[in-house]
């Protein structure tokens, strides 16, 4: 018997043109124990159908609805979202909105859905402890939510709603901000639910996961379904870039390899559906240090911070950046974003000095920093503060003394930069989480600072998304700006940066080339960060060097 | 504010009093000093309440705040001492500003409740965890909408502190300056304003609706993860301060 059926949905937001639809009239059946993956384009829908399967959507949120959504018997319209909230739990693709602000430690927070379902006292305590380490936060049960690291709140939102054990868990993006090995950590133990009788629904970006995870996928664009079929089937469509989706590394080798199974006639998904003797030849290609643009120079030396006394969460740091873009890995909690807070001068280095160009940042306050270094903030929640996307972009710009023409010009040029062109007039709170991100990054670029730091510009982020960033990060570099990025997006890491600095544990146990980092496989397990899908297939396929790029590979067709 | 409460974490005997006697103890403070108008009365009552704040080890806590309302507290000294109807008894000149006796006396009455007010609210903020206080209540059958929307009263001010803390700094960081002199941080106080009041709408927003997605409003019985720790004195202390209560009530109607 199926678990959840929606028949004919249609949804249209209240603010929405009356043309378009969110949702519109999807059709589908989903049966107990099934994992479920929903992929598709930033403004695609999913997040709505999130809502919509949970109840939030119409209860919450008004506006026209059509169609029906039925849990078991239950149906969506004509119950209350608590009592839905007793069979479906969700996870928000903003963790930081999934905390209730009711609660006042990690422990509590968990608790509260279980005090509300009325589950009894030994049982919520077992519960708890089982959530918290399943996704390896028992550190944090006394800390308070909010004085968190992104990764570490997103683990407290996923473990939260896992323990109230709901039949169907629809799950947002949960990964996004996670490290590699947490964001295999929480697709393994989702698949473990799913075996138990669990419904899974899950939006994800990381194909590779869902490849490797869901039972079938959801292929929307534009608020429809376009299918709905098993993860072999759908990631072997030739047209997968159009609806904003880039297939998993292994369907794009055996794309140009024309490697299919032959009875199926699909492409294989993972590695292990992977034939180890292929066509293919591997070659390295050498491009950094071809560049040598000269940059701003940041160096820090002997760098200490903690937001607790005695807690020190930088611990002795010594580093020069200057060059090549520089990408910053490592596992949730390093003390990656505190780093570059204390760059920015928004934390105050309690031993050890920044010299930036010359000045030490202790001689400066973070607004006259404001014109030299840029950085996008994790949690674009965090960095939005105007009522209008180009009022948004342009406060920067105008406070650092760019006239009015001028700045309304810059912000204009770096919208249609980051694709959201025509949004100009729009609130930022209307927008997707992708889209504030791109606000956010937007109003830092209009900026034209010397130095441009990002702290996890692809979290949430689509194909087209990812593409639009990469293409800024080149272009930065080319105008001599010094870009440092922090992120969790291996393959991304291998595809656009020269030097890789991990991070563990408030210090760093490499830096050096990016070819050098994947190599060193002690430091990467430390830092809980795992090689690119590409070294990691190139290395199935016996190739004992590092492989980062496509343009590596090297297939006997490609000579004919 | 590392915790995003008032709360004040001490060891100290009013800590351990249950969220509801304290409620009690509040309401009763507050209400009591309205319905006596003697000052020496006031007075005593404002001295019970400093007295537990000081065994409660939170009494320099409450000092900011009173300084805070001093501002309040100064012109209505003013407007009173000088606008009083019945105005005999010169007192003394502030300034221009003759203030009588009769409206002084008046004003004083007003400052010794208000202070009071703001202690007795101390007593029960500072010294119980906002957590306890709602689920005390909804032990005792309070609605949970109307437990949250409570909590949420008692939170505003530490909420508005951690806004306002993130909104100056994605401020800072595009290039305004906030820090430096009174003047610089008060100039840049204003444009604060109308972005915390956005940003607290729409986080108040996203908090109810993930109040709602974890069933906060569900019908049937629900569980609480902490044991009920019934204070030994509880009853004593309930049944004491009604006692003093309705003999000031009686006090005051008779006499
Ligand atoms: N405001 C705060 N108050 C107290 N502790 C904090 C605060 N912000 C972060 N921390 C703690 O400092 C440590 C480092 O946090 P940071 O945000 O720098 O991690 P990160 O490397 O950026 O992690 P992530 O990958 O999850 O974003 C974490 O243990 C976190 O719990
Ligand atoms: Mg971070």
């Amino acid at each position: 018997m199926s678990v959840l059926t929606v028949t004919n949905l249609k949804y249209r937001y209240p603010a929405q043109d009356k043309s378009i639809f969110a949702l519109n009239d999807l059709s589908f059946t989903v049966g107990k124990g099934e994992f479920i993956g929903i992929v598709g384009r930033n403004t695609a829908g999913k997040t709505t159908l999130c809502y919509a399967l949970s109840g939030l959507v119409p209860h919450f949120f008004k506006g026209a609805y059509g169609g029906d959504v039925h849990i078991g018997v239950m149906d969506v319209l004509s119950y209350e979202i608590s009592d839905i909230a007793a069979k479906v739990g969700l996870v928000f693709e903003n963790p930081f909105s999934q905390m209730t602000g009711a609660k006042f430690t990690v422990y509590d927070e968990i608790a509260f859905g279980l005090e509300n379902l009325g589950i009894p006292r030994e049982e919520m305590h077992e519960r708890i402890r089982a959530s918290m380490q399943l996704l390896d936060i028992e550190g944090l049960g006394n800390k308070n939510p909010f004085s968190l690291s992104g990764g570490q709140m997103q683990r407290v939102a996923i473990a939260s709603v896992i323990a109230m054990k709901p039949d169907i868990l629809i799950l947002d993006e949960p990964t996004s901000q996670l490290d590699p090995e947490g964001a295999e950590e929480v697709f393994r133990v989702v698949g473990k639910m799913a075996e138990g009788g669990m419904t899974i629904i899950m939006v994800e970006q990381k194909m590779e996961k869902l490849a490797a995870y869901a039972d079938r996928i959801l292929l929307m664009h534009d608020g429809k379904l376009i299918q709905d079929g098993k993860p072999a089937e759908v990631f072997s469509r030739d047209d997968l870039e159009l609806y904003g989706v880039e297939p998993p590394m292994v369907v794009k080798v055996s794309r140009t390899l024309q490697v299919r199974n032959e009875e199926t006639g699909l492409y294989p998904i993972t590695q292990k559906e992977m034939p180890a003797e292929l066509d293919i030849a591997f070659h390295v290609v050498e491009t950094s240090g071809k560049n040598t643009n000269t940059t701003s120079e940041i160096v820090v030396r002997n760098l200490h911070f903690g937001y607790e006394n005695g807690n020190d969460v930088i611990r002795g740091l010594n580093v020069s950046l200057q060059g090549e873009p520089i990408a910053i890995i490592g596992q949730n909690g390093a003390g990656k974003t505190t780093f570059v807070k204390l760059l920015k001068a928004l934390l105050t280095p309690q031993r050890g000095e920044i010299v930036i160009d010359g000045v030490r940042s202790t001689d400066s306050t973070a607004a006259k920093l404001a014109s030299r270094i840029g950085l996008i903030f994790q949690n674009p929640n965090d960095q939005i503060f105007k009522n209008k996307v180009i009022d948004e972009v342009m406060f920067g710009p105008l406070n650092i003394g760019q006239s009015p023409e001028v700045a309304t010009e810059n912000a204009k040029a770096m919208l249609e930069l980051v694709g959201l062109a025509g949004k100009e007039e729009e609130n930022p709170y209307d927008l997707s989480l992708a889209e504030r991100k791109m606000v956010a990054m937007a109003s830092i670029l209009a900026m034209d600072t010397d130095i441009v730091i990002f702290d996890e510009p692809t979290m949430g982020q689509d194909y087209s998304g990812k593409s639009k960033v990469k293409e800024i990060i080149h272009s930065l570099y080319e105008q001599g700006k010094l870009v440092i990025c922090i992120l969790h997006d291996m393959d991304f890491v291998a595809d656009t940066f020269g030097r890789t600095i991990i991070f563990s544990e408030g210090g760093m146990v490499f830096d050096g080339p990016t070819r050098e980092a994947f190599a060193q496989e002690d430091a990467l397990r430390a830092a809980r960060v795992e090689q690119p899908h590409l070294t990691q297939l190139a290395r199935k396929l016996g190739y004992e060097g590092i492989i980062l790029k496509e343009n590596e590979l090297q297939t006997a067709n490609m000579f004919e | 504010m590392n915790n995003m409460t008032l709360y004040v974490k001490k060891d100290s005997p009013v800590h351990l009093v249950d969220p509801l006697t304290k409620l009690l103890f509040t309401f009763f403070s507050i209400t009591l000093t309205y319905i006596v108008s003697n000052h020496l009365a006031v007075l005593l009552i404002l001295l019970c309440t400093f007295t537990i704040l000081v065994a409660g080890k939170v009494f320099k806590y409450i000092l900011p705040v009173i300084g805070v309302s001093f501002l309040l507290i100064l012109s209505i000294i003013i407007v009173q001492g000088f606008f009083h109807p019945d105005r005999e008894t010169l007192l003394f000149e502030v300034g221009p500003i003759p203030i009588y006796k009769e409206g002084f006396s008046i004003a004083f009455l007003i400052t010794l409740r208000v202070v009071n007010m703001v202690s007795a609210f101390g007593v029960l903020i500072l010294t119980t965890k906002p957590d306890d206080l709602v689920n005390a209540l909804l032990r005792k059958g309070l609605s949970p909408r109307f437990g949250y929307v409570l909590l949420s009263v008692l939170q505003i001010i530490p909420q508005m502190i951690a806004l306002t803390g993130k909104i100056t700094d994605a401020q800072r960081a595009r290039g305004m300056e906030t820090e430096g002199g009174l003047w610089l941080r008060f100039k840049s106080f204003i444009p604060l304003l109308g972005p915390v009041i956005l940003n607290s709408l729409n986080e108040t927003r996203e908090r109810s609706i993930a109040l709602e997605i974890r069933g906060f409003n569900a019908k049937g019985p629900r569980t609480y993860l902490h044991k009920h720790e019934t204070y030994r004195y509880g009853l004593h202390l309930k049944i004491l301060l009604t006692v003093i209560f309705v003999a000031v009530v009686v006090w005051r109607f008779v006499s």
